[in-house]
């Protein structure tokens, strides 16, 4: 399916059932595939993602963002999936990738998406702000008591939260990790910009967006060199 | 069980913990780092700006857990220790230098 200005949807099978993947770029194009955030942050942080991958593919990249089980366009709900369904999608979303555009991926991760990006088959993965699951799991009982509603609005099985609350990044060969340099974290790269996904209201910032495109398409390039 | 990679801190200067304060505060409220800057002790914070609310809150607990490395407990956290800049920052400073 085709949209405008080179977005299309394409369709991907997690263990038989079809999942939305965006694409921004042309599918032939040497792959990246994005991993969002999770919960509330993937909301927050979907202007700044879409600003990446249309920079990104304007260097010659095909961008690729799946929609996890349970969000997004996804017809599943959030209720009935557990981790694995999460992990399974970034692995076949990878692989549905690399098949239609029949080269390897490298794997861009903002925030939470570092807990799914190491069962991606990939040839370089690179990170943006990544958070133990731990860490997801203690904001999402905060905003829940704080909210007094659901995990944010959000119906999490609980299955699911016990097992985010043990997921941490894992340490692939190839990895490339960039932070802002207001957190002192360590990181191959610090950049000057807002932690976007704390904003309450959804926000972008196109100087922050020009950088992490820009150091995506330089370590992708030199991936896929590999 | 997987590896972490860069998740743990180790700020040894209470001028880091002075000057990743206030960048948490100004990413979680959305104001301008200039006006954060310009906090001192006595700059009132929870009930006396707008943007600070609950859901501020915990956003801005989480962020501090993440960036100097440690764990805020339920029962630690309380009025008094949000009324002013401060104040917080004692408490950050008492967790991230112990």
């Amino acid at each position: 399916m085709k949209a405008d200005g080179g977005l299309y949807y394409d369709r991907y099978s997690v263990n038989g059932r079809d999942e939305w993947l965006m694409r921004i770029g042309e599918a032939e194009a040497p792959p990246i595939l994005f991993l969002p955030p999770l919960f509330e942050e993937m909301n927050r942080i979907r202007a700044l993602l879409a600003g990446i991958m249309r920079g990104v593919a304007a260097l010659g990249f095909g961008c690729w963002l799946p929609d996890l089980p349970g969000t997004g366009e996804s017809e599943r709900a959030l209720e009935d999936c557990g981790w694995t369904d999460w992990r399974d999608a970034a692995r076949d979303a990878g692989r549905c990738a690399s098949r239609n555009s029949g080269k390897p991926v490298v794997v861009a991760s903002v925030r939470g998406g570092a807990l799914l990006e190491d069962v991606v088959e990939a040839c370089g993965y690179w990170r943006f702000a990544p958070v133990d699951g731990a860490s997801l799991a203690r904001d999402l009982a905060r905003s829940k008591l704080a909210g007094g509603g659901g995990s944010a609005g959000y119906p999490t099985p609980d299955a699911l939260l016990t097992a985010l609350a043990a997921a941490a990044p894992a340490e692939p060969e190839r990895l490339r990790t960039l932070r802002l340099d207001s957190d002192p974290r360590d990181a191959d790269l610090k950049l000057d910009g807002p932690a976007l996904w704390r904003r309450s209201e959804p926000d972008t910032s196109s100087e922050l967006c020009g950088a992490l495109g820009s150091d995506i398409a330089e370590w992708a390039a030199r991936c896929a060199a590999c | 069980m997987p590896t972490t990679r860069g998740l743990s801190v180790a700020l040894s200067d209470a001028g880091d913990v002075d000057a990743t304060l206030r960048a948490v505060l100004a990413d979680v409220l959305g104001i301008a780092r200039d006006r954060v800057d310009r906090f001192d002790e006595a700059t009132a914070l929870f009930g006396a700006l707008p943007e600070f609310d609950s859901m501020a809150v915990a956003g801005l607990l989480t962020e501090l857990e993440e960036r100097l490395g440690i764990l805020i407990e339920d029962h630690e956290v309380d009025a008094d220790m949000l009324e002013t800049y401060g104040a917080l920052l004692t408490f950050a400073k008492a967790k991230a230098l112990r």
